[in-house]
């Protein structure tokens, strides 16, 4: 998960950074340039080589039978690696065999991945009656087993030259390239940006080639590689078992000769060898090709092997300072966050995501964690949790429970203390849980992680739990697909109130559900709260909903908080700026008011400025906000804000400090 | 029941016919849109061995009609639906007085001994590398070791397969190069040939295991690296459950749901990929069976093999479409919807 939350917006921006001119674009990938460059290099091969060595040689009788290569006893410097039994000059062949062997590969591809495109747009875009046919076809014929028919299709037709052989192959290279297309037209049609596009009153066609093909690039280039060297695989199989041509020289057709005349058995090792050596630096280097373009084309891929990379050049991670407890804060604290620092590891700098945040949750409260998207509050969530995803991570700081440090424990003494201790309802119940397991093990193993009890009692428990809040008994066999939305979440709360922890942190635990049932889930919150006397963090960005729900309410901006306060206080007098623009802009029936566009962006998070981080959309800044950060401090009883307008010193500190 | 409406059963079983119909229809159709015909052909390669034959013609045109061949195409066809249903082939037309159907039912054991051993175990060790690969709790060591497990990956087998040969068999003269077993034992249940039989297959099955579990274990990799990053992975951590747990029950109980297609295919695909380690290794398989058919233009055989091959293929695709509501409840749903 990155700084930023999933937002609509995220979703219907196109692919950034694809541009090939830039120097951080994924295509300089080292996987795919090594294996391009391979590929470019045998090909070369092929085609600088009639131009150093006369191509006549490869036919029979143009010198002495069986002679080695020239560095072996008995080689010959005119055939300087060998000949074979046919007198056939080994280098000559190789020269005239190997662009024959990729021509057949680049051609059936091609053909097929043509073929895959029109159909498989066809289906992603017309869809209907055609995408039927064309999905069923494909599906079909993708489980048909190639080789066999091509086998037996070579067995008839007497091929004459390599463009019939790559034809024939072409009708094995179409299905797959057609279900990529058409899965990735589906999906991109989905996207905003194609949609406003289509509305636009852009042609298909125009969408296709402008909108849709270079997202699918980097697929494409994937599909196509992996193509190549099935086509050269399959054609070098016939080859291999002489049902190819047999009139061009092909490097399969150099080892069923060699196998054919026993070379294996005559220690002939100059004549199958090479042209195996050949086909294996081909190979790979189309696998190379493929690999890279699969870490281009899915971002995981590429973050996974790049934090890993990562991790193991940076040696072991520095361990947390712990921080010693002498700032103790508030005796009724269920929950105590102390100066917590998380950053993200970029490759194009670190992103603060987290900066000093300091609060504490008291028993039996809900405190509003708010803030709009990219703040970083669902990094604090989940910094709490402990599972910051990499390349993020704690650099600094501690979360407190009954004085224990959860950043500090180790991982069997963390295991024991979630969900026991501390709890989660997650952000979008849609995909927190597991969609092939029922209802009923996803609720018992998180019981039997901290819980030794017997079948009968969990299932009663169980139901217990789904009954608390509000579900039908048989939710219990149901699979995750087959409940609604606002019963996912339903069920996700009563997994967090299991085992009854002092806390459970709630990210944004109703932003995908629809009004209505948003008043139902925070209902059934509010009463498991009640019930229980549970400590809550409530994160969100509705203000509208934070209001009828939370104690206090904890404002972050970029990274920090700038106020804290009781929830009465910080809507009737908000002090920081920024906590009066969050207030001002929730909507009302009974007045209708302008909606106050906040006037400047949000800095870079890799780069804060000096100073207040709230000064470039501030409209009360003034010079000392600019030098030097204001802290949190307590101005109003138990109303903490960061800002220095109210501070009555503020121009006496920046004078002293000129001084 | 869950998972498996009617609908879908019915759905999934006419894929299945219409599969088996694109295939055998495909091995119907080209031999005779290529240019000449079996018989003719036949002739000719007789009447070049002999110099010159009588009544030519009236030959061509009596063995025509013997294997049914001057009949209007469409009741060719209708006659060869009949045949590929009561898996009558004829007879082979190089071993005469043997039917097609019984030399492919004498190869079909070795295929399926051989092949069977080598994908469960390039899948199973495949699967596991992938998903400890793709495992962000994979001790530091074993993430550096198990790519190596990938280096014969991008190597076609077959190729692996002449290099074994050549420095196992006939270098260092460790095991046998060629054939399923040796002259000098007897067939049967007996300890001598069952070692015989074994050594013989080891150089085939390393050939296929080593070349071909880097494909399983790169895609098992990709798939548990999504699954990594899914919000169920994550609140399973934060309930507490054990490494162990998490990794089994929601990484790859959900990671190996694609391979478990790919695995379907591949099982289908077992008696026809061996062709070409069947051809290096001269093993009597139905590959070796084939190509030798082939070699001996003998259409008979080649014929019920292709058929077989697709049958076997599509009825192991059939099996897994039915098993798979079981272990993917989502996917009448998500097939039937769609």
């Amino acid at each position: 998960m990155a700084v930023g939350q999933r937002t609509p917006e995220d979703a219907s921006a196109p692919a950034q950074g694809w541009g090939l001119n830039t120097w951080d674009s994924p295509w300089l990938n080292f996987k795919f340039l090594l294996g391009a460059g391979i590929v470019l290099l045998i090909l070369l091969f092929g085609l600088v080589g009639p131009f150093f060595w006369d191509t006549d040689l490869a036919y029979t009788g143009a010198g002495p039978l069986n002679k080695p290569p020239v560095w072996a006893e008995g080689g010959l410097p005119e055939h300087p690696l060998g000949t074979e039994s046919n007198g056939r000059d080994m280098l000559a062949q190789l020269i005239l065999a190997t662009p024959s062997s990729l021509k057949v590969g680049f051609l059936a591809a091609i053909i097929g991945m043509g073929i895959g495109m029109a159909l498989g747009s066809v289906a992603g875009y017309v869809g209907g009656w055609w995408d039927h046919v064309i999905r069923t076809l494909s599906d079909s014929a993708v489980t048909i087993p190639a080789l066999v028919v091509l086998v037996v299709i070579a067995s008839y037709v007497q091929m004459t030259d390599t463009t019939a052989m790559a034809l024939i192959l072409a009708l094995f290279a179409w299905p797959g390239p057609t279900r990529l297309v058409r899965s990735q037209v589906l999906t991109l049609r989905e996207r905003s940006y194609v949609r406003m596009a289509h509305l636009s009153g852009a042609s298909a066609l125009e969408i296709m080639f402008v909108e849709m093909l270079p997202n699918m690039l980097p697929w494409l280039a994937a599909s196509l590689t992996g193509g190549i060297s099935a086509a050269i695989l399959g054609a070098t199989g016939l080859e291999v078992l002489g049902l190819g041509p047999t009139r061009v020289p092909s490097l399969g057709l150099i080892i069923n000769q060699a196998t054919t005349n026993a070379a294996l058995v005559r220690g002939l090792v100059w004549w199958w060898l090479p042209p195996i050596i050949i086909l294996m630096i081909i190979f790979v280097g189309f696998f190379l090709m493929t690999i890279g373009l699969d870490e281009i084309a899915n971002p995981r891929i590429r973050q996974f092997s790049s934090t890993r990379r990562e991790r193991t050049a940076a040696g072991e991670l520095p361990p947390v300072e712990p921080i010693e407890d002498g700032t103790a804060g508030e005796e009724e604290a269920a929950l105590e966050v102390d100066d917590l620092h998380v950053h993200y590891f970029t490759p194009r700098g670190e992103v603060i995501a987290a900066n000093g945040v300091d609060f504490s949750v008291r028993k039996g409260e809900i405190l509003g964690l708010v803030g709009e998207s990219g703040c970083g509050k669902t990094t604090v969530a989940m910094a709490i949790l402990q599972v910051v995803q990499p390349p993020g991570r704690i650099v600094q700081g501690a979360v407190r429970i009954e004085d224990r440090d959860l950043v500090s424990l180790s991982g069997r003494e963390l295991r024991q203390v979630r969900w026991r201790d501390l709890a989660l309802v997650p952000q979008g119940a849609m995909n927190s849980l597991n969609p092939v397991t029922p209802i009923r093990e996803q609720m018992a193993d998180a019981i039997l992680a901290h819980e030794n009890i017997g079948r009968v009692e969990l299932e009663q428990r169980i139901l217990n739990l789904l009954n608390d809040v509000g579900l039908p008994e048989r939710v219990i066999d149901m699979f995750p697909h087959e409940l609604s939305g606002g019963m996912k979440q339903r069920v996700c709360i009563a997994m967090s109130i299991a085992l009854n922890p002092q806390v459970i942190i709630a990210d944004e635990p109703t932003s995908a559900l629809d009004v209505v049932v948003q008043r139902v889930v925070a209902q059934t919150l509010l009463e498991v709260k009640e019930r229980l006397g549970v400590s809550m963090v409530m994160i969100g960005h509705d203000m509208g909903l934070q209001a009828q729900l939370v104690d206090r309410i904890a404002v972050m901006y970029a990274g920090n908080l700038v106020e804290v306060a009781p929830v009465e206080s910080a809507f009737a007098g908000p002090l920081h700026p920024y906590t009066q623009l969050l207030i001002e802009s929730i909507p009302s029936i009974r007045e209708r008011k302008p909606l106050n566009v906040t006037e400047g962006l949000t800095h870079d998070l890799r780069d804060p400025p000096p100073g207040c981080i709230f000064q470039f959309r501030c409209k009360h800044v003034e010079r000392i906000c600019r030098e030097r950060r204001p802290e949190l401090v307590e101005r109003e009883d138990d109303h903490l804000v960061a800002c220095w307008l109210y501070e009555p010193e503020r121009h006496a500190l920046i004078e002293l400090e000129e001084a | 029941m869950r998972g498996l409406t009617k609908e879908y059963v019915l759905q999934r079983f006419l894929m299945y016919l219409l599969t088996i119909w694109l295939g055998s229809t495909l091995i119907f159709v080209i031999p005779r849109l290529a240019p000449g015909d079996p018989v003719s052909e036949m002739v000719g390669r007789l009447s070049l061995d002999a110099g010159y034959i009588e009544n030519a013609d009236k030959l061509i045109a009596s063995w025509k009609a013997r294997f049914g061949l001057d009949a209007p195409i469409h009741v060719q066809y209708f006659r060869y639906w009949g045949n590929v249903f009561r898996l009558n082939f004829g007879y082979s037309l190089s071993h005469f007085p043997t039917e097609a159907w019984s030399m492919v039912s004498r190869a079909l054991p070795w295929s399926l001994g051989l092949l069977t051993v080598s994908t469960v175990l390039s899948f199973s060790i495949g699967v596991t590398v992938g998903s400890l690969m793709g495992w962000r709790r994979t001790p530091r060591w074993l993430q550096m070791i198990l790519p190596s497990s990938l280096a014969f990956t991008a190597i076609p087998y077959f190729m692996f397969g002449i290099m074994l040969i050549y420095l196992v068999a006939f270098e260092l003269d460790w095991l046998p190069a060629t054939g399923a077993y040796s002259r000098r034992v007897d067939p049967g249940w007996n300890l001598p040939f069952i070692k015989n039989m074994l050594s013989h297959a080891i150089l085939p099955v390393v050939s296929i295991v080593l070349t071909s579990m880097g494909g399983w274990a790169l895609g098992m990799r990709g798939l548990m690296i999504s699954v990594n990053n899914e919000d169920y992975f994550l609140l399973a951590q934060v309930k507490g459950l054990s490494p162990a747990r998490i990794f089994f029950r929601y990484g790859v109980r959900n990671a190996i749901l694609p391979a478990l297609t790919a695995l379907a295919l591949g099982l289908g695909g077992l008696i026809s990929g061996s062709i070409l380690v069947e051809f290096i290794f001269a093993y009597p398989g139905t590959g070796y069976t084939l190509y030798q058919a082939i070699i001996s233009q003998d259409y008979t055989v080649t014929q019920a093999i292709a058929n077989l091959i697709i049958l076997v293929t599509a009825t192991s695709v059939f099996l897994l479409d039915l098993l798979y509501p079981f272990i993917d409840p989502r996917i009448t749903y998500k097939r039937t919807m769609r």
